[in-house]
Formats: structure tokens, sequence, C-alpha cells
């Protein structure tokens, strides 16, 4: 990677070829001063390859770990002499495993979709109607931001035991639909959208329904994206609330499991192998979604 | 009540508008009245009890919290947490930092370096555990390179304390810092060239520069940062689940992994309640100090 920087940094000095071209042929002094650029840009590159490397390198060892053949010599001290998929299709046949992972998808998955629409009709109503009590109600639904979710751990461990929802997946769910972040952040994008709109929808006779479905949820798809990129993960990678609440196979997640595995003696493939693919769905949703994940943390600041 | 009068349905449009909001709010309300409200005020009055698991509740006042600023196990798990917020906080300030400006100062490929040190934090802490345990180990990668150059083999996750803390807080630093960076890296792209520029024509360096004029602008951002991230130090967990276990000889035995102790393994739920409230307590006196310092800069 370095090598072709390299090459196509002196081709192109500061990504402003014909720029750079042109200065070159007016005054020295811009030139020595690209020049010098170029070489920082060099050493930059050098240095981000290197820290690249050593971030990455955990989770390509994973990987290859997970398709290293059980029992050989491996990583750290030999590579693999081969690749195979079956420490992958030896944990799927691990009774619980196929469980665990069906259980994190459901309480990935059915918590986002609630979240995301509860909490735009909340943050409809919140943003677009006056109703009595509406501040009080937002302020209250905010301040919940400052307290964190290890304070109310018994409490809320006890209301859902109290209601039978111990080991079941609607006792892992329910809790997590209170959302506050949710409800900000959408709130503050409705607030944001023209009048004229809603105006106009009344003015066609629009139901409130109506509105909501063929207007609100159209206009803040961006938001909801963003949001459920974002619940999605923190609910995937999760681990004190299911581990207290998934106490048995029944609704305990991938994330407990791997927790449990780690603790048990499994051999090194076998918990690569979970872990890897504990990781594919976090993996294929930044591949696709890169940019939009890194221009909402840098715009609204999303933090799990 | 429908009339006919203008003042009338002006009053029945505004009846009907509130109705329709309390409508749509209503779903979220009842969740967070249940799972929300309920919870924070009943941490407050359980941490006041003894609570035990078959559900019988002792009136106690504040005897758990007598009883927890005698327990040597509490002041050892705040120490503990403390001294791992004293290094991770750091730590990863100075990564996401140094990463945020190396990243700014790239013109090409910063997008490609951008998302090679960003998807650590996809993984969860519990993947984190998974993988550093294994090169922590005695018989690691780690061990392996340091044997190599003869400094023998260091016991990251067994031996001494600060070791301990320190190697489960490069494992955090490791998973957390992209989202830190990106929040950086913002900040950077916000500033404008020309400051620098100008510096840059009176002839100050790079190093001179940066102290001078990048970070003092980039002031704000750094304390919204350092906050966020001195709260999730507090919040330590997940790794010391994994990892560690809490040990060795409660070496790593954090606020968080005491609750669950106590809360899961004692089923004291009173008692872990009055340690929820700690950490609530700290985490608001950090919230609101941001709140106090940055009011509207933070959430730009």
């Amino acid at each position: 990677m370095t090598q072709l920087a390299e090459s196509e940094e002196s081709q192109r000095v500061g990504g402003l070829p014909t720029q750079a071209g042109k200065q070159r042929n007016i005054r020295p002094t811009v030139k020595l001063k690209a020049k010098r650029q170029q070489r920082t840009q060099r050493w930059l590159v050098a240095v981000l390859t290197v820290i690249s490397i050593s971030t990455i390198a955990p989770l390509v060892a994973i990987i290859v770990l997970a398709l290293s053949p059980e029992g050989e010599p491996t990583l750290p001290y030999a590579l693999p002499s081969s690749l195979t998929f079956e420490n992958i299709v030896r944990i799927f046949n691990v009774g619980t495993f196929p469980r665990w992972l069906w259980n994190s998808v459901v309480y990935s998955v059915v918590s986002v979709v609630i979240v995301l629409f509860t909490a735009s009709m909340a943050a409809y109503a919140l943003a677009r109607k006056r109703f009595p009590g509406r501040n009080l109600v937002l302020w209250s639904i905010v301040a919940t931001l400052m307290v964190p979710m290890q304070a109310t751990l018994i409490p809320t461990f006890i209301l859902i035991a109290g209601m039978d929802g111990v080991n079941t997946l609607w006792g892992l769910i329910l809790p997590t639909l209170a959302n506050a972040q949710a409800v900000f952040l959408i709130r503050q994008f409705i607030r944001d959208l023209p009048d004229e709109l809603f105006d106009a929808a009344k003015i066609d006779g629009a139901g409130e329904w109506r509105t909501f479905f063929a207007i609100v949820i159209p206009l803040i798809k961006p938001v909801l994206a963003t949001l459920a990129i974002f619940v999605f993960l923190w609910h995937w990678n999760d681990l004190l609330w299911p581990l207290v609440v998934g106490q048995s196979d029944a609704a305990r997640t991938l994330t407990v499991g791997l927790a449990t595995l780690n603790t048990e003696t499994v051999s090194t493939p076998s918990i690569m192998a979970a872990a890897f693919i504990s990781f594919i769905p976090c993996l294929v949703i930044f591949i696709f979604l890169q940019r939009h994940i890194v221009a909402s943390i840098t715009s609204s600041g999303v933090k799990g | 009540m429908s009339t006919t009068t203008a003042p009338g349905r002006f009053a029945s449009r505004h009846r009907k508008e509130a109705m329709v909001g309390i409508l749509f709010v209503l779903p979220t309300l009842i969740i967070f009245v249940l799972f929300k409200f309920l919870p924070i005020a009943g941490a407050g009055a359980m941490s006041l009890t003894r609570y035990r698991l078959n559900g019988d509740v002792e009136f106690l006042g504040v005897d758990n919290y007598t009883r927890l600023f005698q327990d040597a196990n509490f002041w050892q798990s705040l120490g503990v947490t403390l001294g791992y917020v004293a290094i991770f906080v750091p730590l990863i300030m100075a990564v996401s930092l140094g990463g945020a400006l190396l990243l700014n100062k790239l013109v090409r490929y910063s997008g490609t370096f951008r998302a090679l040190l960003f998807v650590p934090y996809l993984s969860s802490f519990v993947l984190a555990g998974i993988i550093w345990t294994w090169i922590f180990a005695v018989d690691g990668p780690l061990n392996g390179a340091l044997t190599a150059v003869g400094a023998g083999p260091v016991l990251f996750l067994s031996g001494e304390q600060w070791l301990v803390l320190g190697s489960l807080a490069v494992v955090s630093v490791w998973k957390g810092f992209g989202y830190s960076m990106l929040i950086f890296l913002a900040g950077l792209k916000a500033q404008s060239v020309e400051v620098e520029e100008a510096a840059n024509i009176d002839g100050a360096n790079v190093g001179q520069r940066l102290w001078f004029v990048t970070l003092p602008l980039l002031k704000p951002v750094i304390f919204f940062v350092l906050v966020i991230e001195t709260i999730i130090g507090f919040q330590v967990f997940d790794t010391i689940y994994v990892m560690t276990g809490g040990g060795p000889a409660h070496a790593s035995y954090s606020l968080i992994y005491m609750l669950f102790d106590v809360g899961f393994k004692f089923f004291d739920f009173g008692y872990a309640s009055a340690i929820g409230l700690v950490l609530f307590a700290i985490v608001l006196i950090l919230s609101l100090v941001q709140r106090y310092f940055f009011e509207g800069k933070a959430d730009q």
C-alpha cells in the first residue's frame, strides 16, 4: 500500500496534479514547498499504514484462527497449512449456538423496528403538536440520558422478573425500547422540516396517520437509517443486560454465549469461529454504509 | 361539543391537536414510565432497603450507604475503577487525537485509513476481549515477540495490578478510539485553514502551530470527548468479565463488576442498588460539568 501510495503521490502533489504542475513552472519557492508537502504526505501514509496494520491485525488473526484446522500448531508461531470452514460448520452444529445467533438477531432487529416506530411517533408529536405537558415529557425523556444503564440494572431486572420475563426474548427487548437518544435525534430532525409541508398536507385533507406515514416517515429516512445502524450495533454487541436476563439458552444472545465459551475450555479455532460469525453482520453493515456511519457520527455524535 | 361559533371551532381544533399529540406520544411515554422512570425511582428506593430475592423488603434507611463506605471491597473497586480511568482516558485521548491529526493532514487515502482505523469500533467488547486474551496470553503472540527480544514473558492479565489495568485499558482503547477519532476529525475539519496558514507565515513550526493554534481551537471538542470517555471508563465491565473475571486477587474488580457480583451472585439487590447510585452520582457530576461549560457547543 505504501509503495502504491508513494508512486501516485509523486505524480500528483497533494491530490492537485494540474495546480502543482502549473506552479512548478512559475515560482521556485512554490516548487520547494510542494516538494516538502509531498515528503510530509509520504510520511503520513507510512505512519498511518503501520497504525492501520496494528489496528486491523487482531481482526485478521480472528479470521485466520477461525479458518485454521483444529489441532494444528498455528498462529502466532506458524501459519496454518490450509484454510478450512470446518470450525464454522462445527460451531453451527454445537447445539446451542444457532439458538444464540437467532436470539441476537431477534433482540437486535425487533428492538430496532419497534424503537424507530414508537420514537418517530413520539418525536412527531413532540416536534409538531401542542399538548399539555409536552415540554415536561420531552425533558424528562432527555434527562434519562444522564442515568447510566447500570444504575437502574437491578430495578429493571426485578421489574422484568416480576413480569415473568427472565429468560424470555420479550423480557430482553422491552426495557431497551425506552431509547431517549432516538426520540431526541428524530425530534430535532422533524423540528427542522419546513412548516409548509405540514400545512400542505393539512390543506390536502390528509389525516394524522396519513401525514405521519406519507410525509414524516419518508422525510426522516436519513435519521432513521442512522439510528437503525447504531441501535442494531448496540444491541448486537450488548453484554450486561442480556447477561442478566438471558441466563439460559432460551434467551442467551451471541455475545453472552461467546463470553461463556471463552471461560470454558473450548479450542481456540472454535471460539474464534464463533467470534468471527458474531462480527460478520457488523462488518457487512460497515462495508455497505461506511460513509453514512462516518457522516452521522461526525454530525450528530451518536454514542452507544 | 362541536359548536358552530368561531371560538368554539378554534378550541376544538386545539383540543384535537392535543389529543393527537398525546396519542402519538403515549406508546413511548408508557415504555419510558415503566422501564426508565420507574427503575430510576426504584433504584433510589431500593438502595434504602434490604431487598431479598423472594421479594421480602425491609427498610434500612441509609444503612446500605454506611455499609458501603465501610466495605473494603467497595474502596478496592472504586480504586480499581479510578486507576483504570486514569490509564484509559489519557490513552484513548492521545490515540484518537493523534489519529485524527494524522488523518486531517492526509490529502489522499484519508477515507481508506479512516475506515481501517474505525473498524474495531464495530466489534463488541466481548469480541475485543476474546482476541486480546489470546494476544496477551503467556504463550501468545505478544509474549512471543517479547521473548524473541529477550524481554521474557510478561503476565499481562495475571500479573501486577497496574499491568492488568493497563492491558484492559489497551483493549478498550483499541475497540473504542475510532469513535472519538471521528469526532476530533470533524472538529479539525471545521477549523478554518487561514488561521493556521497565518501562523505558518509568521514562522511557527509544526509543533507550535499544533500547540498554539490547532489545539486551543479544538478545546470544546477535546472537553466533550474527555467527559464522554471518562463516563465510559467508569462503566468498564465487559472486558473485565471476559478477560480477568475481576482478578487476579481483585486487581481488576471494578465498580460495575462489584455491582454485578453483589446483585447477581449474592442477590443482595438493595446493596447493589446503592453501588448503582454511586455510579449515577459520578456520571451525573461529569454530565453537569460538561453541560455547565459547553452548553450548546457540544451538540453542534
